[in-house]
């Protein structure tokens, strides 16, 4: 057995200074877990003023205004700020450990992660001391959300955390997948994952396609409030673009938060029901089939917005088959109930209660699904109940369950099983009194601060207010159990659940590294050890490296304050922007030049990813989400342009001249970046060097180019605000533009870099990564040309 | 079950929903019952009792990798069993759905605007008015709902009858009044702080009064 000879270099856990800047999993997923939590606690106080308000009919507890701004932030927050994080806390934590890793693939993006996470939550909040909080409710419909309807900056400020809330998604995205597909233990295939690993896997896959599509309507939204760009604010374009743009995240995004719970009680049943999962290949499949089907039902949000009976009527039908997934892994879950010998612990009690409420959930769903019922269900509460069954009964009560489960892994203490057994029985009945009633709300429409006596609504609205502080006071038991048992509870042990998954192998707390030596799995046996006899072969591998890896970084949390106050200073102008933005400047590349090393464990190299590299592998998947981004903002150019009735032709205002120069500048610019790849593996750092500057002028010019034509646009008219062709031209090639000027600050770091003499001795991975980079904002631009230019 | 009203037939359109809706409700007590009741049972016949330390064969083992198991056919089963259940549904939903985007060809229209925070009633006389939507009993109206400003819903709870009002669309709902009386018409998307109280009256009117009273106005 290998002992581990050097401590690792962090600072202890009782310094601030190891929270700040640790890149470290597991100290990452209790930021995420405790981060979450909090605003768990700030959504749940907004969702109980709510009830209390709506508690009697006629009542003036809170006013309209204040009504509708607890109501929208209550939704945000949860949905993005608590549920997914929480999830991502959890998979921070535990993935690794599952997978037998020793970290995530990119610990410092990780942090960076985190850490925009915090800052994005931060804008959020803020939001309420500007005015008024955003009060349109969660899917910020437009034209409300337009300047006209809502002139309070409070909005711009919410658009700007959700825009930042986006970015670390994006790469907290990157990260989990390059590690699932490329950390994995030697022969830990893609079957012997465990279900928490393989829900996590297929959330953040549908993360990477689904938010895009919110970034590019949040752009948009925050152009047309910041800038006066009119989008959504043109009927050509208004409330139908906003709910294609939001619904094709919004639909995805349920299932992005139910996921991971479902992968919760995945782990979990086993564990307590003392028999395997059953069904474990169809619940993966069901997973997989529903995230799929996901990304073909958003229509069903836009039933009776007077679209087409044919499409309602196909969007009526993949809305009905994407419950029979969910019926498999229903059917799948309770069998594995059958002759099982079941330990009814805390999280168990959480796991099967989540699936009976999610069964109601999904079946109140299929109500939903009917085209025909939705031209009454609709708006009413009847909606709010089903979906508060599906992510507060069917997710959050999941993943407390897990919360439970996890403890004393994460603790290495045991909580106190009789408060967690009250704290379930109160949530459970405390839930049902809260959200059954409103199934027989079903006049009563959403969102609205108050109804008369006359409708006979308040004695169900009384009821489901009492439900409300019932569940909400019951968490508090939660809170109290687990802070006293995490000083004074029980050494928990390795494995008090008589748990198979790898993350029980290690002690509890994991020590910094997870596992002395790499776990091996052969012939469905996992070898902990490489003690005599077994797989040596396999096992040296983890020996063999003994890098001095590196477990802190500054950067993140400076990058990430630093785009917190750029975002503030897009509000509030100089010089917090100015300011903001240089340290960003500075930020990003002491982040580039900062020698972090991290111990390579490409264990897993398979088909489609041999011989790929994990930072290419993530550029990759970077790329598809930002082919996404780009086929969200086209989407929103074509759907305008449809609608509007004219148009300008081809060559009346835009110059075809200055596109087609910049097409042709662009690339070459393609080219010199190939070149400059070419002349690295060749070793000769004069002709990369030469390449890479080439590069460089070609890129600034396609930007004057561009500059010099966007001041003629201005100049004669056709402004930001001058109408839809314009609104659309400006936007679309200024997000292309941005991602020009990222490209260009990165060539002039790379030329930096290799004036110092690097990529040059066979370290040309950088520059390559960047060329992909490159040519694709380049084909990006191959498809703008002919759209806004030529047609 | 949910509260459906008075259960007297108010238009064709509470006919409508009803009849679907208790179609989907009785399938759904059905199903929810079994599953549930389903899981109760399990989970009562196979809990830990205490009696044996004995663990089932198969039982988690750290080091090992869980056993496969699981049968296509449990889960086929399962999956036809639903799959009927819901084409029955979708075909159910598709003869309502029908029935609610197509009027009579005799219908009255009557033209509906939304605004920040009411709504404007336009008859074929020219009369206009922003309190009370009168119609006539027995004969169809279908209404042109437009809105002037955001995004709102118009809806008729005890009709069982929505249409989203969204500015640069015209969308189009009919209903039929089948008893005198009178209804709430509410908004059912936010738009604003004056949502809750965006709300008129819709009189359903014998239609020997309704013409009287239509015959007098707005001319």
């Amino acid at each position: 057995m290998v002992q581990e000879t050097e401590k690792p270099s962090v600072p202890p856990a009782w310094s601030i200074k190891r929270w700040l800047f640790t890149t470290n999993h597991k100290d990452v997923g209790i930021l995420y877990l405790l981060t979450s939590v909090f605003f768990f606690v700030a959504a749940g106080w907004l969702a109980l003023l709510v009830r209390t308000q709506l508690g009697a009919p006629d009542n003036a507890f809170l006013n309209s205004s204040a009504y509708n701004q607890a109501v929208t932030v209550h939704g945000l927050l949860m949905v993005l700020w608590f549920l997914s994080p929480f999830a991502i806390g959890f998979a921070n934590y535990i993935v690794p450990l599952q997978i037998g890793a020793r970290d995530l693939a990119f610990p410092r993006l990780n942090a960076l992660s985190y850490w925009l996470y915090f800052f994005s939550g931060i804008l959020m909040l803020m939001s309420f001391f500007t005015g008024s909080a955003p009060d349109g409710g969660w899917t910020l419909y437009s034209p409300l959300s337009s300047q006209r309807y809502t002139p309070f900056l409070g909005l711009n400020v919410a658009a700007a955390g959700i825009i930042m809330m986006i970015a670390s998604i994006t790469v907290g995205t990157v990260n989990f997948i390059v590690t699932i597909v490329r950390m994995r233990a030697p022969g830990l295939k893609y079957k012997h994952l465990p279900m928490f690993t393989w829900a996590m896997l297929i959330t953040i896959g549908m993360m990477l396609y689904a938010f895009p599509s919110l970034l590019a309507g949040t752009l948009i939204l925050f152009a047309d409030r910041a800038l006066g760009t009119l989008y959504f604010s043109a009927p050509e374009g208004g409330a139908i673009l906003w709910d294609h743009l939001f619904w094709f995240f919004g639909h995805p995004e349920v299932y992005i938060v139910l996921f991971p719970a479902i992968g919760v009680v995945g782990d979990i049943l086993p564990t307590f029901t003392r028999r395997p999962l059953y069904g474990k290949k169809y619940i993966v499949l069901s997973l997989v089939a529903a995230a799929i089907i996901s990304f073909v039902v958003w229509g069903h949000h836009m039933f009776i917005t007077g679209i087409n009976p044919t499409v309602m009527k196909l969007f009526n039908i993949t809305t009905v088959a994407v419950s029979l997934p969910f019926d498999v892994i229903t059917i799948a879950m309770i069998e594995t109930l059958v002759r099982a010998k079941i330990r009814l612990k805390a999280p168990v009690l959480f796991a099967i209660g989540s699936i009976a409420l999610f069964v109601i959930g999904g079946i109140t769903g299929v109500f939903l699904a009917s085209v025909a019922l939705d031209f009454q269900l609709r708006g009413t509460y009847w909606v709010v109940s089903h979906f508060h069954y599906v992510m507060v009964g069917g997710s959050a009560m999941a993943l407390i369950g897990g919360l439970y489960y996890w403890f004393p892994k994460i603790t290495g203490r045991m909580y106190n099983e009789k408060l967690a057994k009250t704290h379930f029985l109160l949530s459970f009945i405390g839930f049902n009194v809260l959200y059954f009633p409103m199934y027989l709300l079903l006049d009563m429409p959403r969102r609205i601060v108050t109804y008369t006596a006359s409708t006979g609504w308040g004695q169900m609205n009384l009821l489901a207010t009492a439900g409300a502080w019932i569940f909400g006071l019951s968490q508090l038991l939660m809170f109290y159990n687990l802070f006293v048992s995490m000083k004074k509870g029980m050494p928990a042990g390795p494995n008090p659940w008589q748990a198979s998954t790898l993350e029980w192998a290690t002690s509890s707390p994991p020590p910094f590294h997870n596992f002395d030596t790499i776990p091996v799995i052969s012939e469905g046996v996992v070898h902990l050890t490489n003690g005599a006899g077994h797989s040596a072969a396999l096992g040296a591998k983890a020996e063999t490296e003994h890098v001095h890896e590196t477990h802190t970084s500054t950067w993140p949390i400076i990058i990430s304050a630093a785009a917190f106050f750029t975002l503030l200073g897009l509000l509030m102008g100089f010089p917090v922007l100015q300011l903001a933005v240089a340290f960003g400047v500075i930020a990003v590349y002491g982040y580039g030049r900062e020698r972090f090393t991290v111990r390579h464990e490409e264990n897993a190299e398979s088909w489609p990813y041999q011989g790929v590299e994990n930072v290419k592998l993530g550029v990759w998947i970077f790329l598809a989400s930002e082919v996404i981004f780009f086929s969200a903002l086209l989407g929103a150019y074509i759907f305008v342009r449809v609608n509007s009735a004219t148009w300008p032709a081809a060559g009346q205002i835009l110059s075809i001249q200055h596109g087609a120069v910049n097409t042709f500048i662009l690339l070459t610019s393609s080219f010199t970046a190939v070149l400059a790849l070419v002349s690295a593996k060749a070793g000769s750092r004069k002709y990369t060097m030469l390449s890479l500057l080439t590069t460089l002028v070609l890129g600034l010019a396609f930007m004057l180019n561009k500059a010099s034509e966007w001041k003629e646009l201005i100049e004669h008219g056709f402004t930001f605000n001058s109408g839809l062709p314009a609104s659309s031209y400006f936007i679309t090639t200024g997000a292309h533009g941005v991602h020009v000027a990222a490209g260009l600050a990165t060539i002039v770091y790379l030329i930096i870099r290799a004036a110092e003499g690097r990529y040059t001795k066979g370290d040309s991975g950088t520059i390559e990564h960047f060329g992909l980079y490159w040519h694709f904002v380049d084909i990006v631009w191959v498809f703008l040309f002919p759209l806004f230019y030529l047609l | 079950m949910p509260d459906l009203g008075n259960n007297i037939l108010v238009s064709n359109t509470y006919e409508t929903f009803t009849g679907l809706f208790g179609t989907f409700s009785t399938l759904a007590i059905i199903v929810g019952a079994v599953v549930l009741g389903l899981m109760t049972y399990l989970i009562l016949r196979y809990r830990d009792k205490g009696t044996s330390t004995q663990e089932p064969e198969d039982a988690p083992t750290l080091g090992k990798l869980p056993a496969e198991r699981g049968k296509v056919k449990t889960i086929a089963v399962s999956l036809t069993l639903s799959t009927t259940i819901l084409v029955f549904l979708v075909f159910g939903t598709f003869g309502a759905l029908d029935n609610i985007l197509t009027p009579p060809k005799d219908a009255i229209d009557i033209k509906v605007t939304a605004f920040q925070w009411g709504w404007k009633f336009a008859y074929p006389n020219g009369y206009e008015e922003t309190k009370e939507l009168r119609v006539p009993v027995g004969k169809a109206v279908r209404l042109i709902v437009v809105s002037e400003d955001v995004f709102h819903n118009f809806g008729i709870y005890d009709y069982k009858i929505k249409i989203d009002a969204i500015k640069g669309r015209t969308n189009h709902i009919w209903f039929e009044a089948k008893q005198p009386g009178e209804f709430t018409i509410q908004c059912y998307e936010l738009c604003g702080i004056g949502h809750a109280f965006m709300k008129a009256k819709l009189v359903a009117m014998e239609p020997g009064a309704f013409n009287a009273w239509y015959s007098t106005s707005g001319a």
